[in-house]
């Protein structure tokens, strides 16, 4: 997007010299895009976004959460943040990345960038299973589980992967999230000098397999392509199912300044993906396909019908398909239009073998041959959504603003200026936008967010840290006009790029609590009486069960000797929603947060003897400030008095009848 | 009221051993506690064997105030019911082919004997865990007895307590055993 920026300054300094060229002093021009909105206008919007306390909102709105590494989520129409979910990047929010269990998935690893999340469809519609989010600079992906809303599993980094941007794309029924390589480097982790990068670097896009059943992701195929930079892609629908687009900028395989080495051609190219074919390619193993870093690469110069090559408009940053699958948009950055592609004339030139030349083996398309329409939709157009209802919707960063506009079929001789039915202001320099169900076979139609990657002081202040603003905005034409109405704006931190706006019954079967008969961990423990602390001498290594519930941990002490090794399986015997707990060790750096009905495992060497507490650090219950015990680091030559085991269930009357047990408040020093 | 005919008396017993077999499997009484942080309501329902509901979530809570945890183990009442009920059954299906008082008679006194122990037990039951409260617990609060029936408030939450099908089916069994036993004296009579 930097480069973008550049190329914004560069225009606002040019429009500023024609300013000064012909300005009288004294008139200050209006800026087109600081429209107020009339007092009629301000109470619709007030009413169509207001969600009354205790209501819900009627969509999630999973916002990827940029260089911040996580997913947020706000709901529609409040477009309040509710939550968010940690993906890349340490949470202490959530206890994410602190724990054993988390600390394996992130891998060392303390940032992402995460630029598109995915949701998992089944015939082309959304399901409510999962959640696919790249990261663009460690080159990985991730699966959110959306029946907990909880990052499952980190894929990578991706081999021959530099920048995973391209991504993540999921195809009609889920069979793969795919992926491209922003950065085209040496195949197989090679080094080669960058004079070498015309013909030695490589791109590639690849396929990541996603298990139908459990959601686990692997990496299914590679398909190697010219050192260009793939940039952002759609997967076909219907009659599109078995492909997939991506954009590519820097077809020129510059390097140095690519602002202006890689803007020198009038063309950059749409990659067209037969991934079925590369599917049966890299299942044959056969001529055309070899493995690079283990992976099973394709090159498509030598494996036919795998790739073509279709010109499209100068660096390009969106392809996306339409709901029918039958239309291709795709829009140049630096010219003003979006390209409507037919892909029934894609599939006709492809079986003419109407190509115009190759780029390292790969057939490439005639523009001419696969197009219907370029349409005038306004300056920087970046990125498409559609309603469902015959209309795109294409993002215009220049421009500041969304172009509403009319899918095909077109009349013959059909004006394309007179296709574009409507135009609404953003604040400011829109990069994606998001429609409800916009990437599906049936999008909802009703709301857009556009997702502005400047607020430029539309805020309170906030110090130079300035915020990016999103836009709600109201496409249902509910009252029979064709008009796009501004409702609403909010501000997130950085930094979303796209995201997806599912409808909230797709989530119906999110639950709320893990139900104790989930819990596989095989140190859960579900009663104060099932505690257990064990030390092996010989490793210095002790080890807990832990128990907490409202409102007391079991153990309430524990002894370790300083130097030991400790490892603490702590398990939330709650089974109600939101009483959630944390263990919280002072002094130590660590707190993990364990949710109802869950049992996480926190490790740590108690490196110097002292007294340290620990407590719960996610409010519970009236008595959560009383919820603590003490980890008591013994200095060596110290003899350690062990624990012995839980005194039973919480704090419950005895019988009269009953032996008398200790009182739970003697629990930490009964022994 | 006349005297019911062979046939009309074994049908009525054997839907009354069939309404109090199937008991077994029905709930007998519940209690449902809403307050601001449970809308949903928390629920405590009793069937013959067992009891079911957020019985975890109301021990958690009950903690607080020294009360014993509910849990099945605790209530020898769970053991007898359903064996009670079973044997009520069948004695109401034998007392069907019995044409004999004394085999209507028994069933009828073994079910108001039981609806007795199940009302008092019950009684008790709120009544003890109301009362029998840990001194060391949290919260110090007045020993109370739950409703049986009926809407009430414990604390914060609107408590609601009813009887349910387990309790009524057995009650409608009750009543027309008593008719057959009507019938059999008219009968004895009238010969």
């Amino acid at each position: 997007m930097s480069r973008v920026r550049y190329g914004v300054t560069g225009l606002t300094a040019l429009g500023l010299a024609a300013l000064g060229l012909s300005a009288c002093s004294g008139v200050k021009p209006e800026a087109p895009n600081q429209r107020t909105m009339a007092t009629g206008d301000v109470q619709a919007a007030a009413l169509a976004s207001y969600v009354k306390p205790g209501d819900h909102d009627e969509y999630y709105l999973f916002y990827s959460g940029g260089h911040s590494g996580q997913v947020f989520v706000a709901g529609v129409p409040s477009m309040r943040h509710i939550f968010t979910i940690p993906v890349f990047t340490p949470y202490p929010g959530t206890g994410y990345g602190y724990d054993e269990e988390t600390k394996a998935m992130l891998g060392g690893y303390t940032w992402g960038d995460v630029h598109h999340p995915a949701a998992s469809k089944t015939d082309g519609d959304y399901d409510g299973r999962w959640l696919f989010v790249n990261d663009n600079a460690n080159n990985r992906i991730a699966r959110v589980d959306m029946r907990d809303l909880k990052t499952k599993q980190i894929l990578g980094p991706i081999p021959n992967t530099m920048g995973n941007h391209g991504s993540s794309m999921v195809t009609d029924n889920t069979e793969y999230a795919l992926v491209g390589t922003r950065f085209s480097v040496p195949i197989g982790s090679q080094y080669a000098p960058l004079e070498e990068y015309a013909t030695r670097y490589k791109g590639a896009v690849t396929g990541i397999k996603v298990d139908p059943k459990s959601g686990t992701m692997s990496v299914g195929w590679q398909i190697m392509t010219p050192p260009f930079n793939w940039d952002l892609g759609a997967t076909g629908k219907g009659p599109s199912n078995d492909w997939a687009f991506w954009t590519s900028y820097n077809t020129e395989r510059a390097t140095g300044k690519l602002e202006a080495s890689s803007t020198q051609r009038d063309r950059d190219y749409v990659a067209i993906v037969n991934w079925k074919a590369a599917e049966r390619a890299a299942a044959a193993a056969g001529a055309g396909t070899f493995l690079a870093s283990g992976i099973r690469m394709i090159d498509p110069a030598k494996v036919p019908g795998v790739m073509y090559l279709l010109p499209c408009g100068k660096s390009p940053h969106g392809v996306d398909v339409d709901p029918s699958g039958e239309y291709v948009v795709c829009s140049g950055k630096l010219q003003p239009t979006s390209t409507v592609y037919s892909f029934k004339k894609i599939q006709d030139a492809i079986a003419r073998k109407s190509f115009t030349g190759e780029e390292d083996g790969i057939p490439v398309l005639k523009y001419e041959d696969a197009l219907l329409m370029e349409v005038p939709v306004g300056l920087g157009p970046l990125h498409t959504q559609f309603d469902g209802k015959g209309y795109a919707y294409t993002s215009l960063y220049v421009e500041s603003a969304i172009a509403k506009w009319k899918l095909p079929p077109y009349a013959a001789g059909a004006d394309p200026k007179a296709q574009v039915v409507d135009k609404i202001p953003v604040q400011f320099n829109v990069g994606h936008l998001v429609t409800a169900h916009g990437d599906t076979r049936h999008p909802k139609g009703d709301w857009l967010v556009a997702m502005n990657k400047m607020s430029k002081g539309r805020s309170i202040k906030t110090g130079p840290s300035i915020p990016e603003s999103s836009q709600l905005i109201d496409i249902s034409g509910k009252d029979g006009g064709i008009k796009m109405k501004m409702i609403y704006e909010t501000y997130t931190e950085p930094e979303p790029h796209f995201a997806q706006l599912v409808h909230k019954d797709v989530l119906k079967n999110t639950i709320e609590f893990y139900p104790k008969a989930e819990n596989h961990h095989p140190r859960a423990i579900w009663a104060g009486k099932d505690a257990k602390v064990t030390r092996n001498a010989a490793t210095r290594t002790v080890e807990g069960t832990v128990f907490a519930v409202r409102s007391y941990f079991e153990p309430g002490r524990i002894q370790v000797q300083e130097g030991d090794t400790v490892v603490l399986h702590i398990t939330n015997a709650e089974q109600a929603r939101d009483e959630i707990h944390g263990f919280g060790l002072v002094a130590f750096d660590k707190n993990i947060i364990i949710d109802p009905g869950e049992t996480k495992t926190l490790k740590f060497v108690a490196r110097k003897s002292g007294v340290y507490p620990y407590y719960c650090t996610n409010f519970c219950s009236a008595l959560h400030q009383e919820m603590q015990g003490y980890l008591e680091v013994v200095p060596q030559g110290t003899a350690l008095t062990m624990y012995k085991g839980g005194h039973g269930e919480m704090l419950f009357a005895r019988r009269p009848e009953a032996p008398a047990a200790p009182k739970a408040a003697d629990h930490a020093s009964a022994h | 009221m006349p005297t019911l005919t062979d046939r009309t008396r074994t049908l009525a017993l054997l839907i009354a051993a069939a309404l109090v077999a199937v008991s077994i499997f029905l709930p007998l009484w519940g209690m449902t506690l809403v307050s601001t942080q449970y809308p949903e309501g928390l629920r405590m329902v009793v069937y013959p064997s067992r009891i079911v509901g957020d019985i975890h979530e109301l021990n958690v809570l009950n903690h607080y105030v020294g009360m014993m945890p509910i849990s099945d183990g605790f209530f020898t009442e769970l053991r007898i019911l359903p064996a009670a009920f079973a044997a009520l059954a069948a004695l109401l299906a034998a007392a069907a082919f019995v044409r004999r008082r004394w085999a209507v008679l028994l069933p009828l006194v073994g079910m108001t004997a039981l609806a007795v122990y199940g009302f008092a037990s019950m009684r008790h039951r709120l009544w003890q865990f109301g009362h029998e409260l840990d001194p060391a617990a949290a919260i110090d609060i007045p020993p109370f007895t739950p409703a049986m029936f009926g809407l009430h408030e414990i604390a914060q939450f609107a408590g609601y307590s009813y009887f349910s099908w387990g309790t009524f089916l057995p009650m409608v069994a009750g009543a027309l055993a008593a008719a057959v036993l009507a019938s059999d004296f008219r009968r004895s009579r009238s010969l």
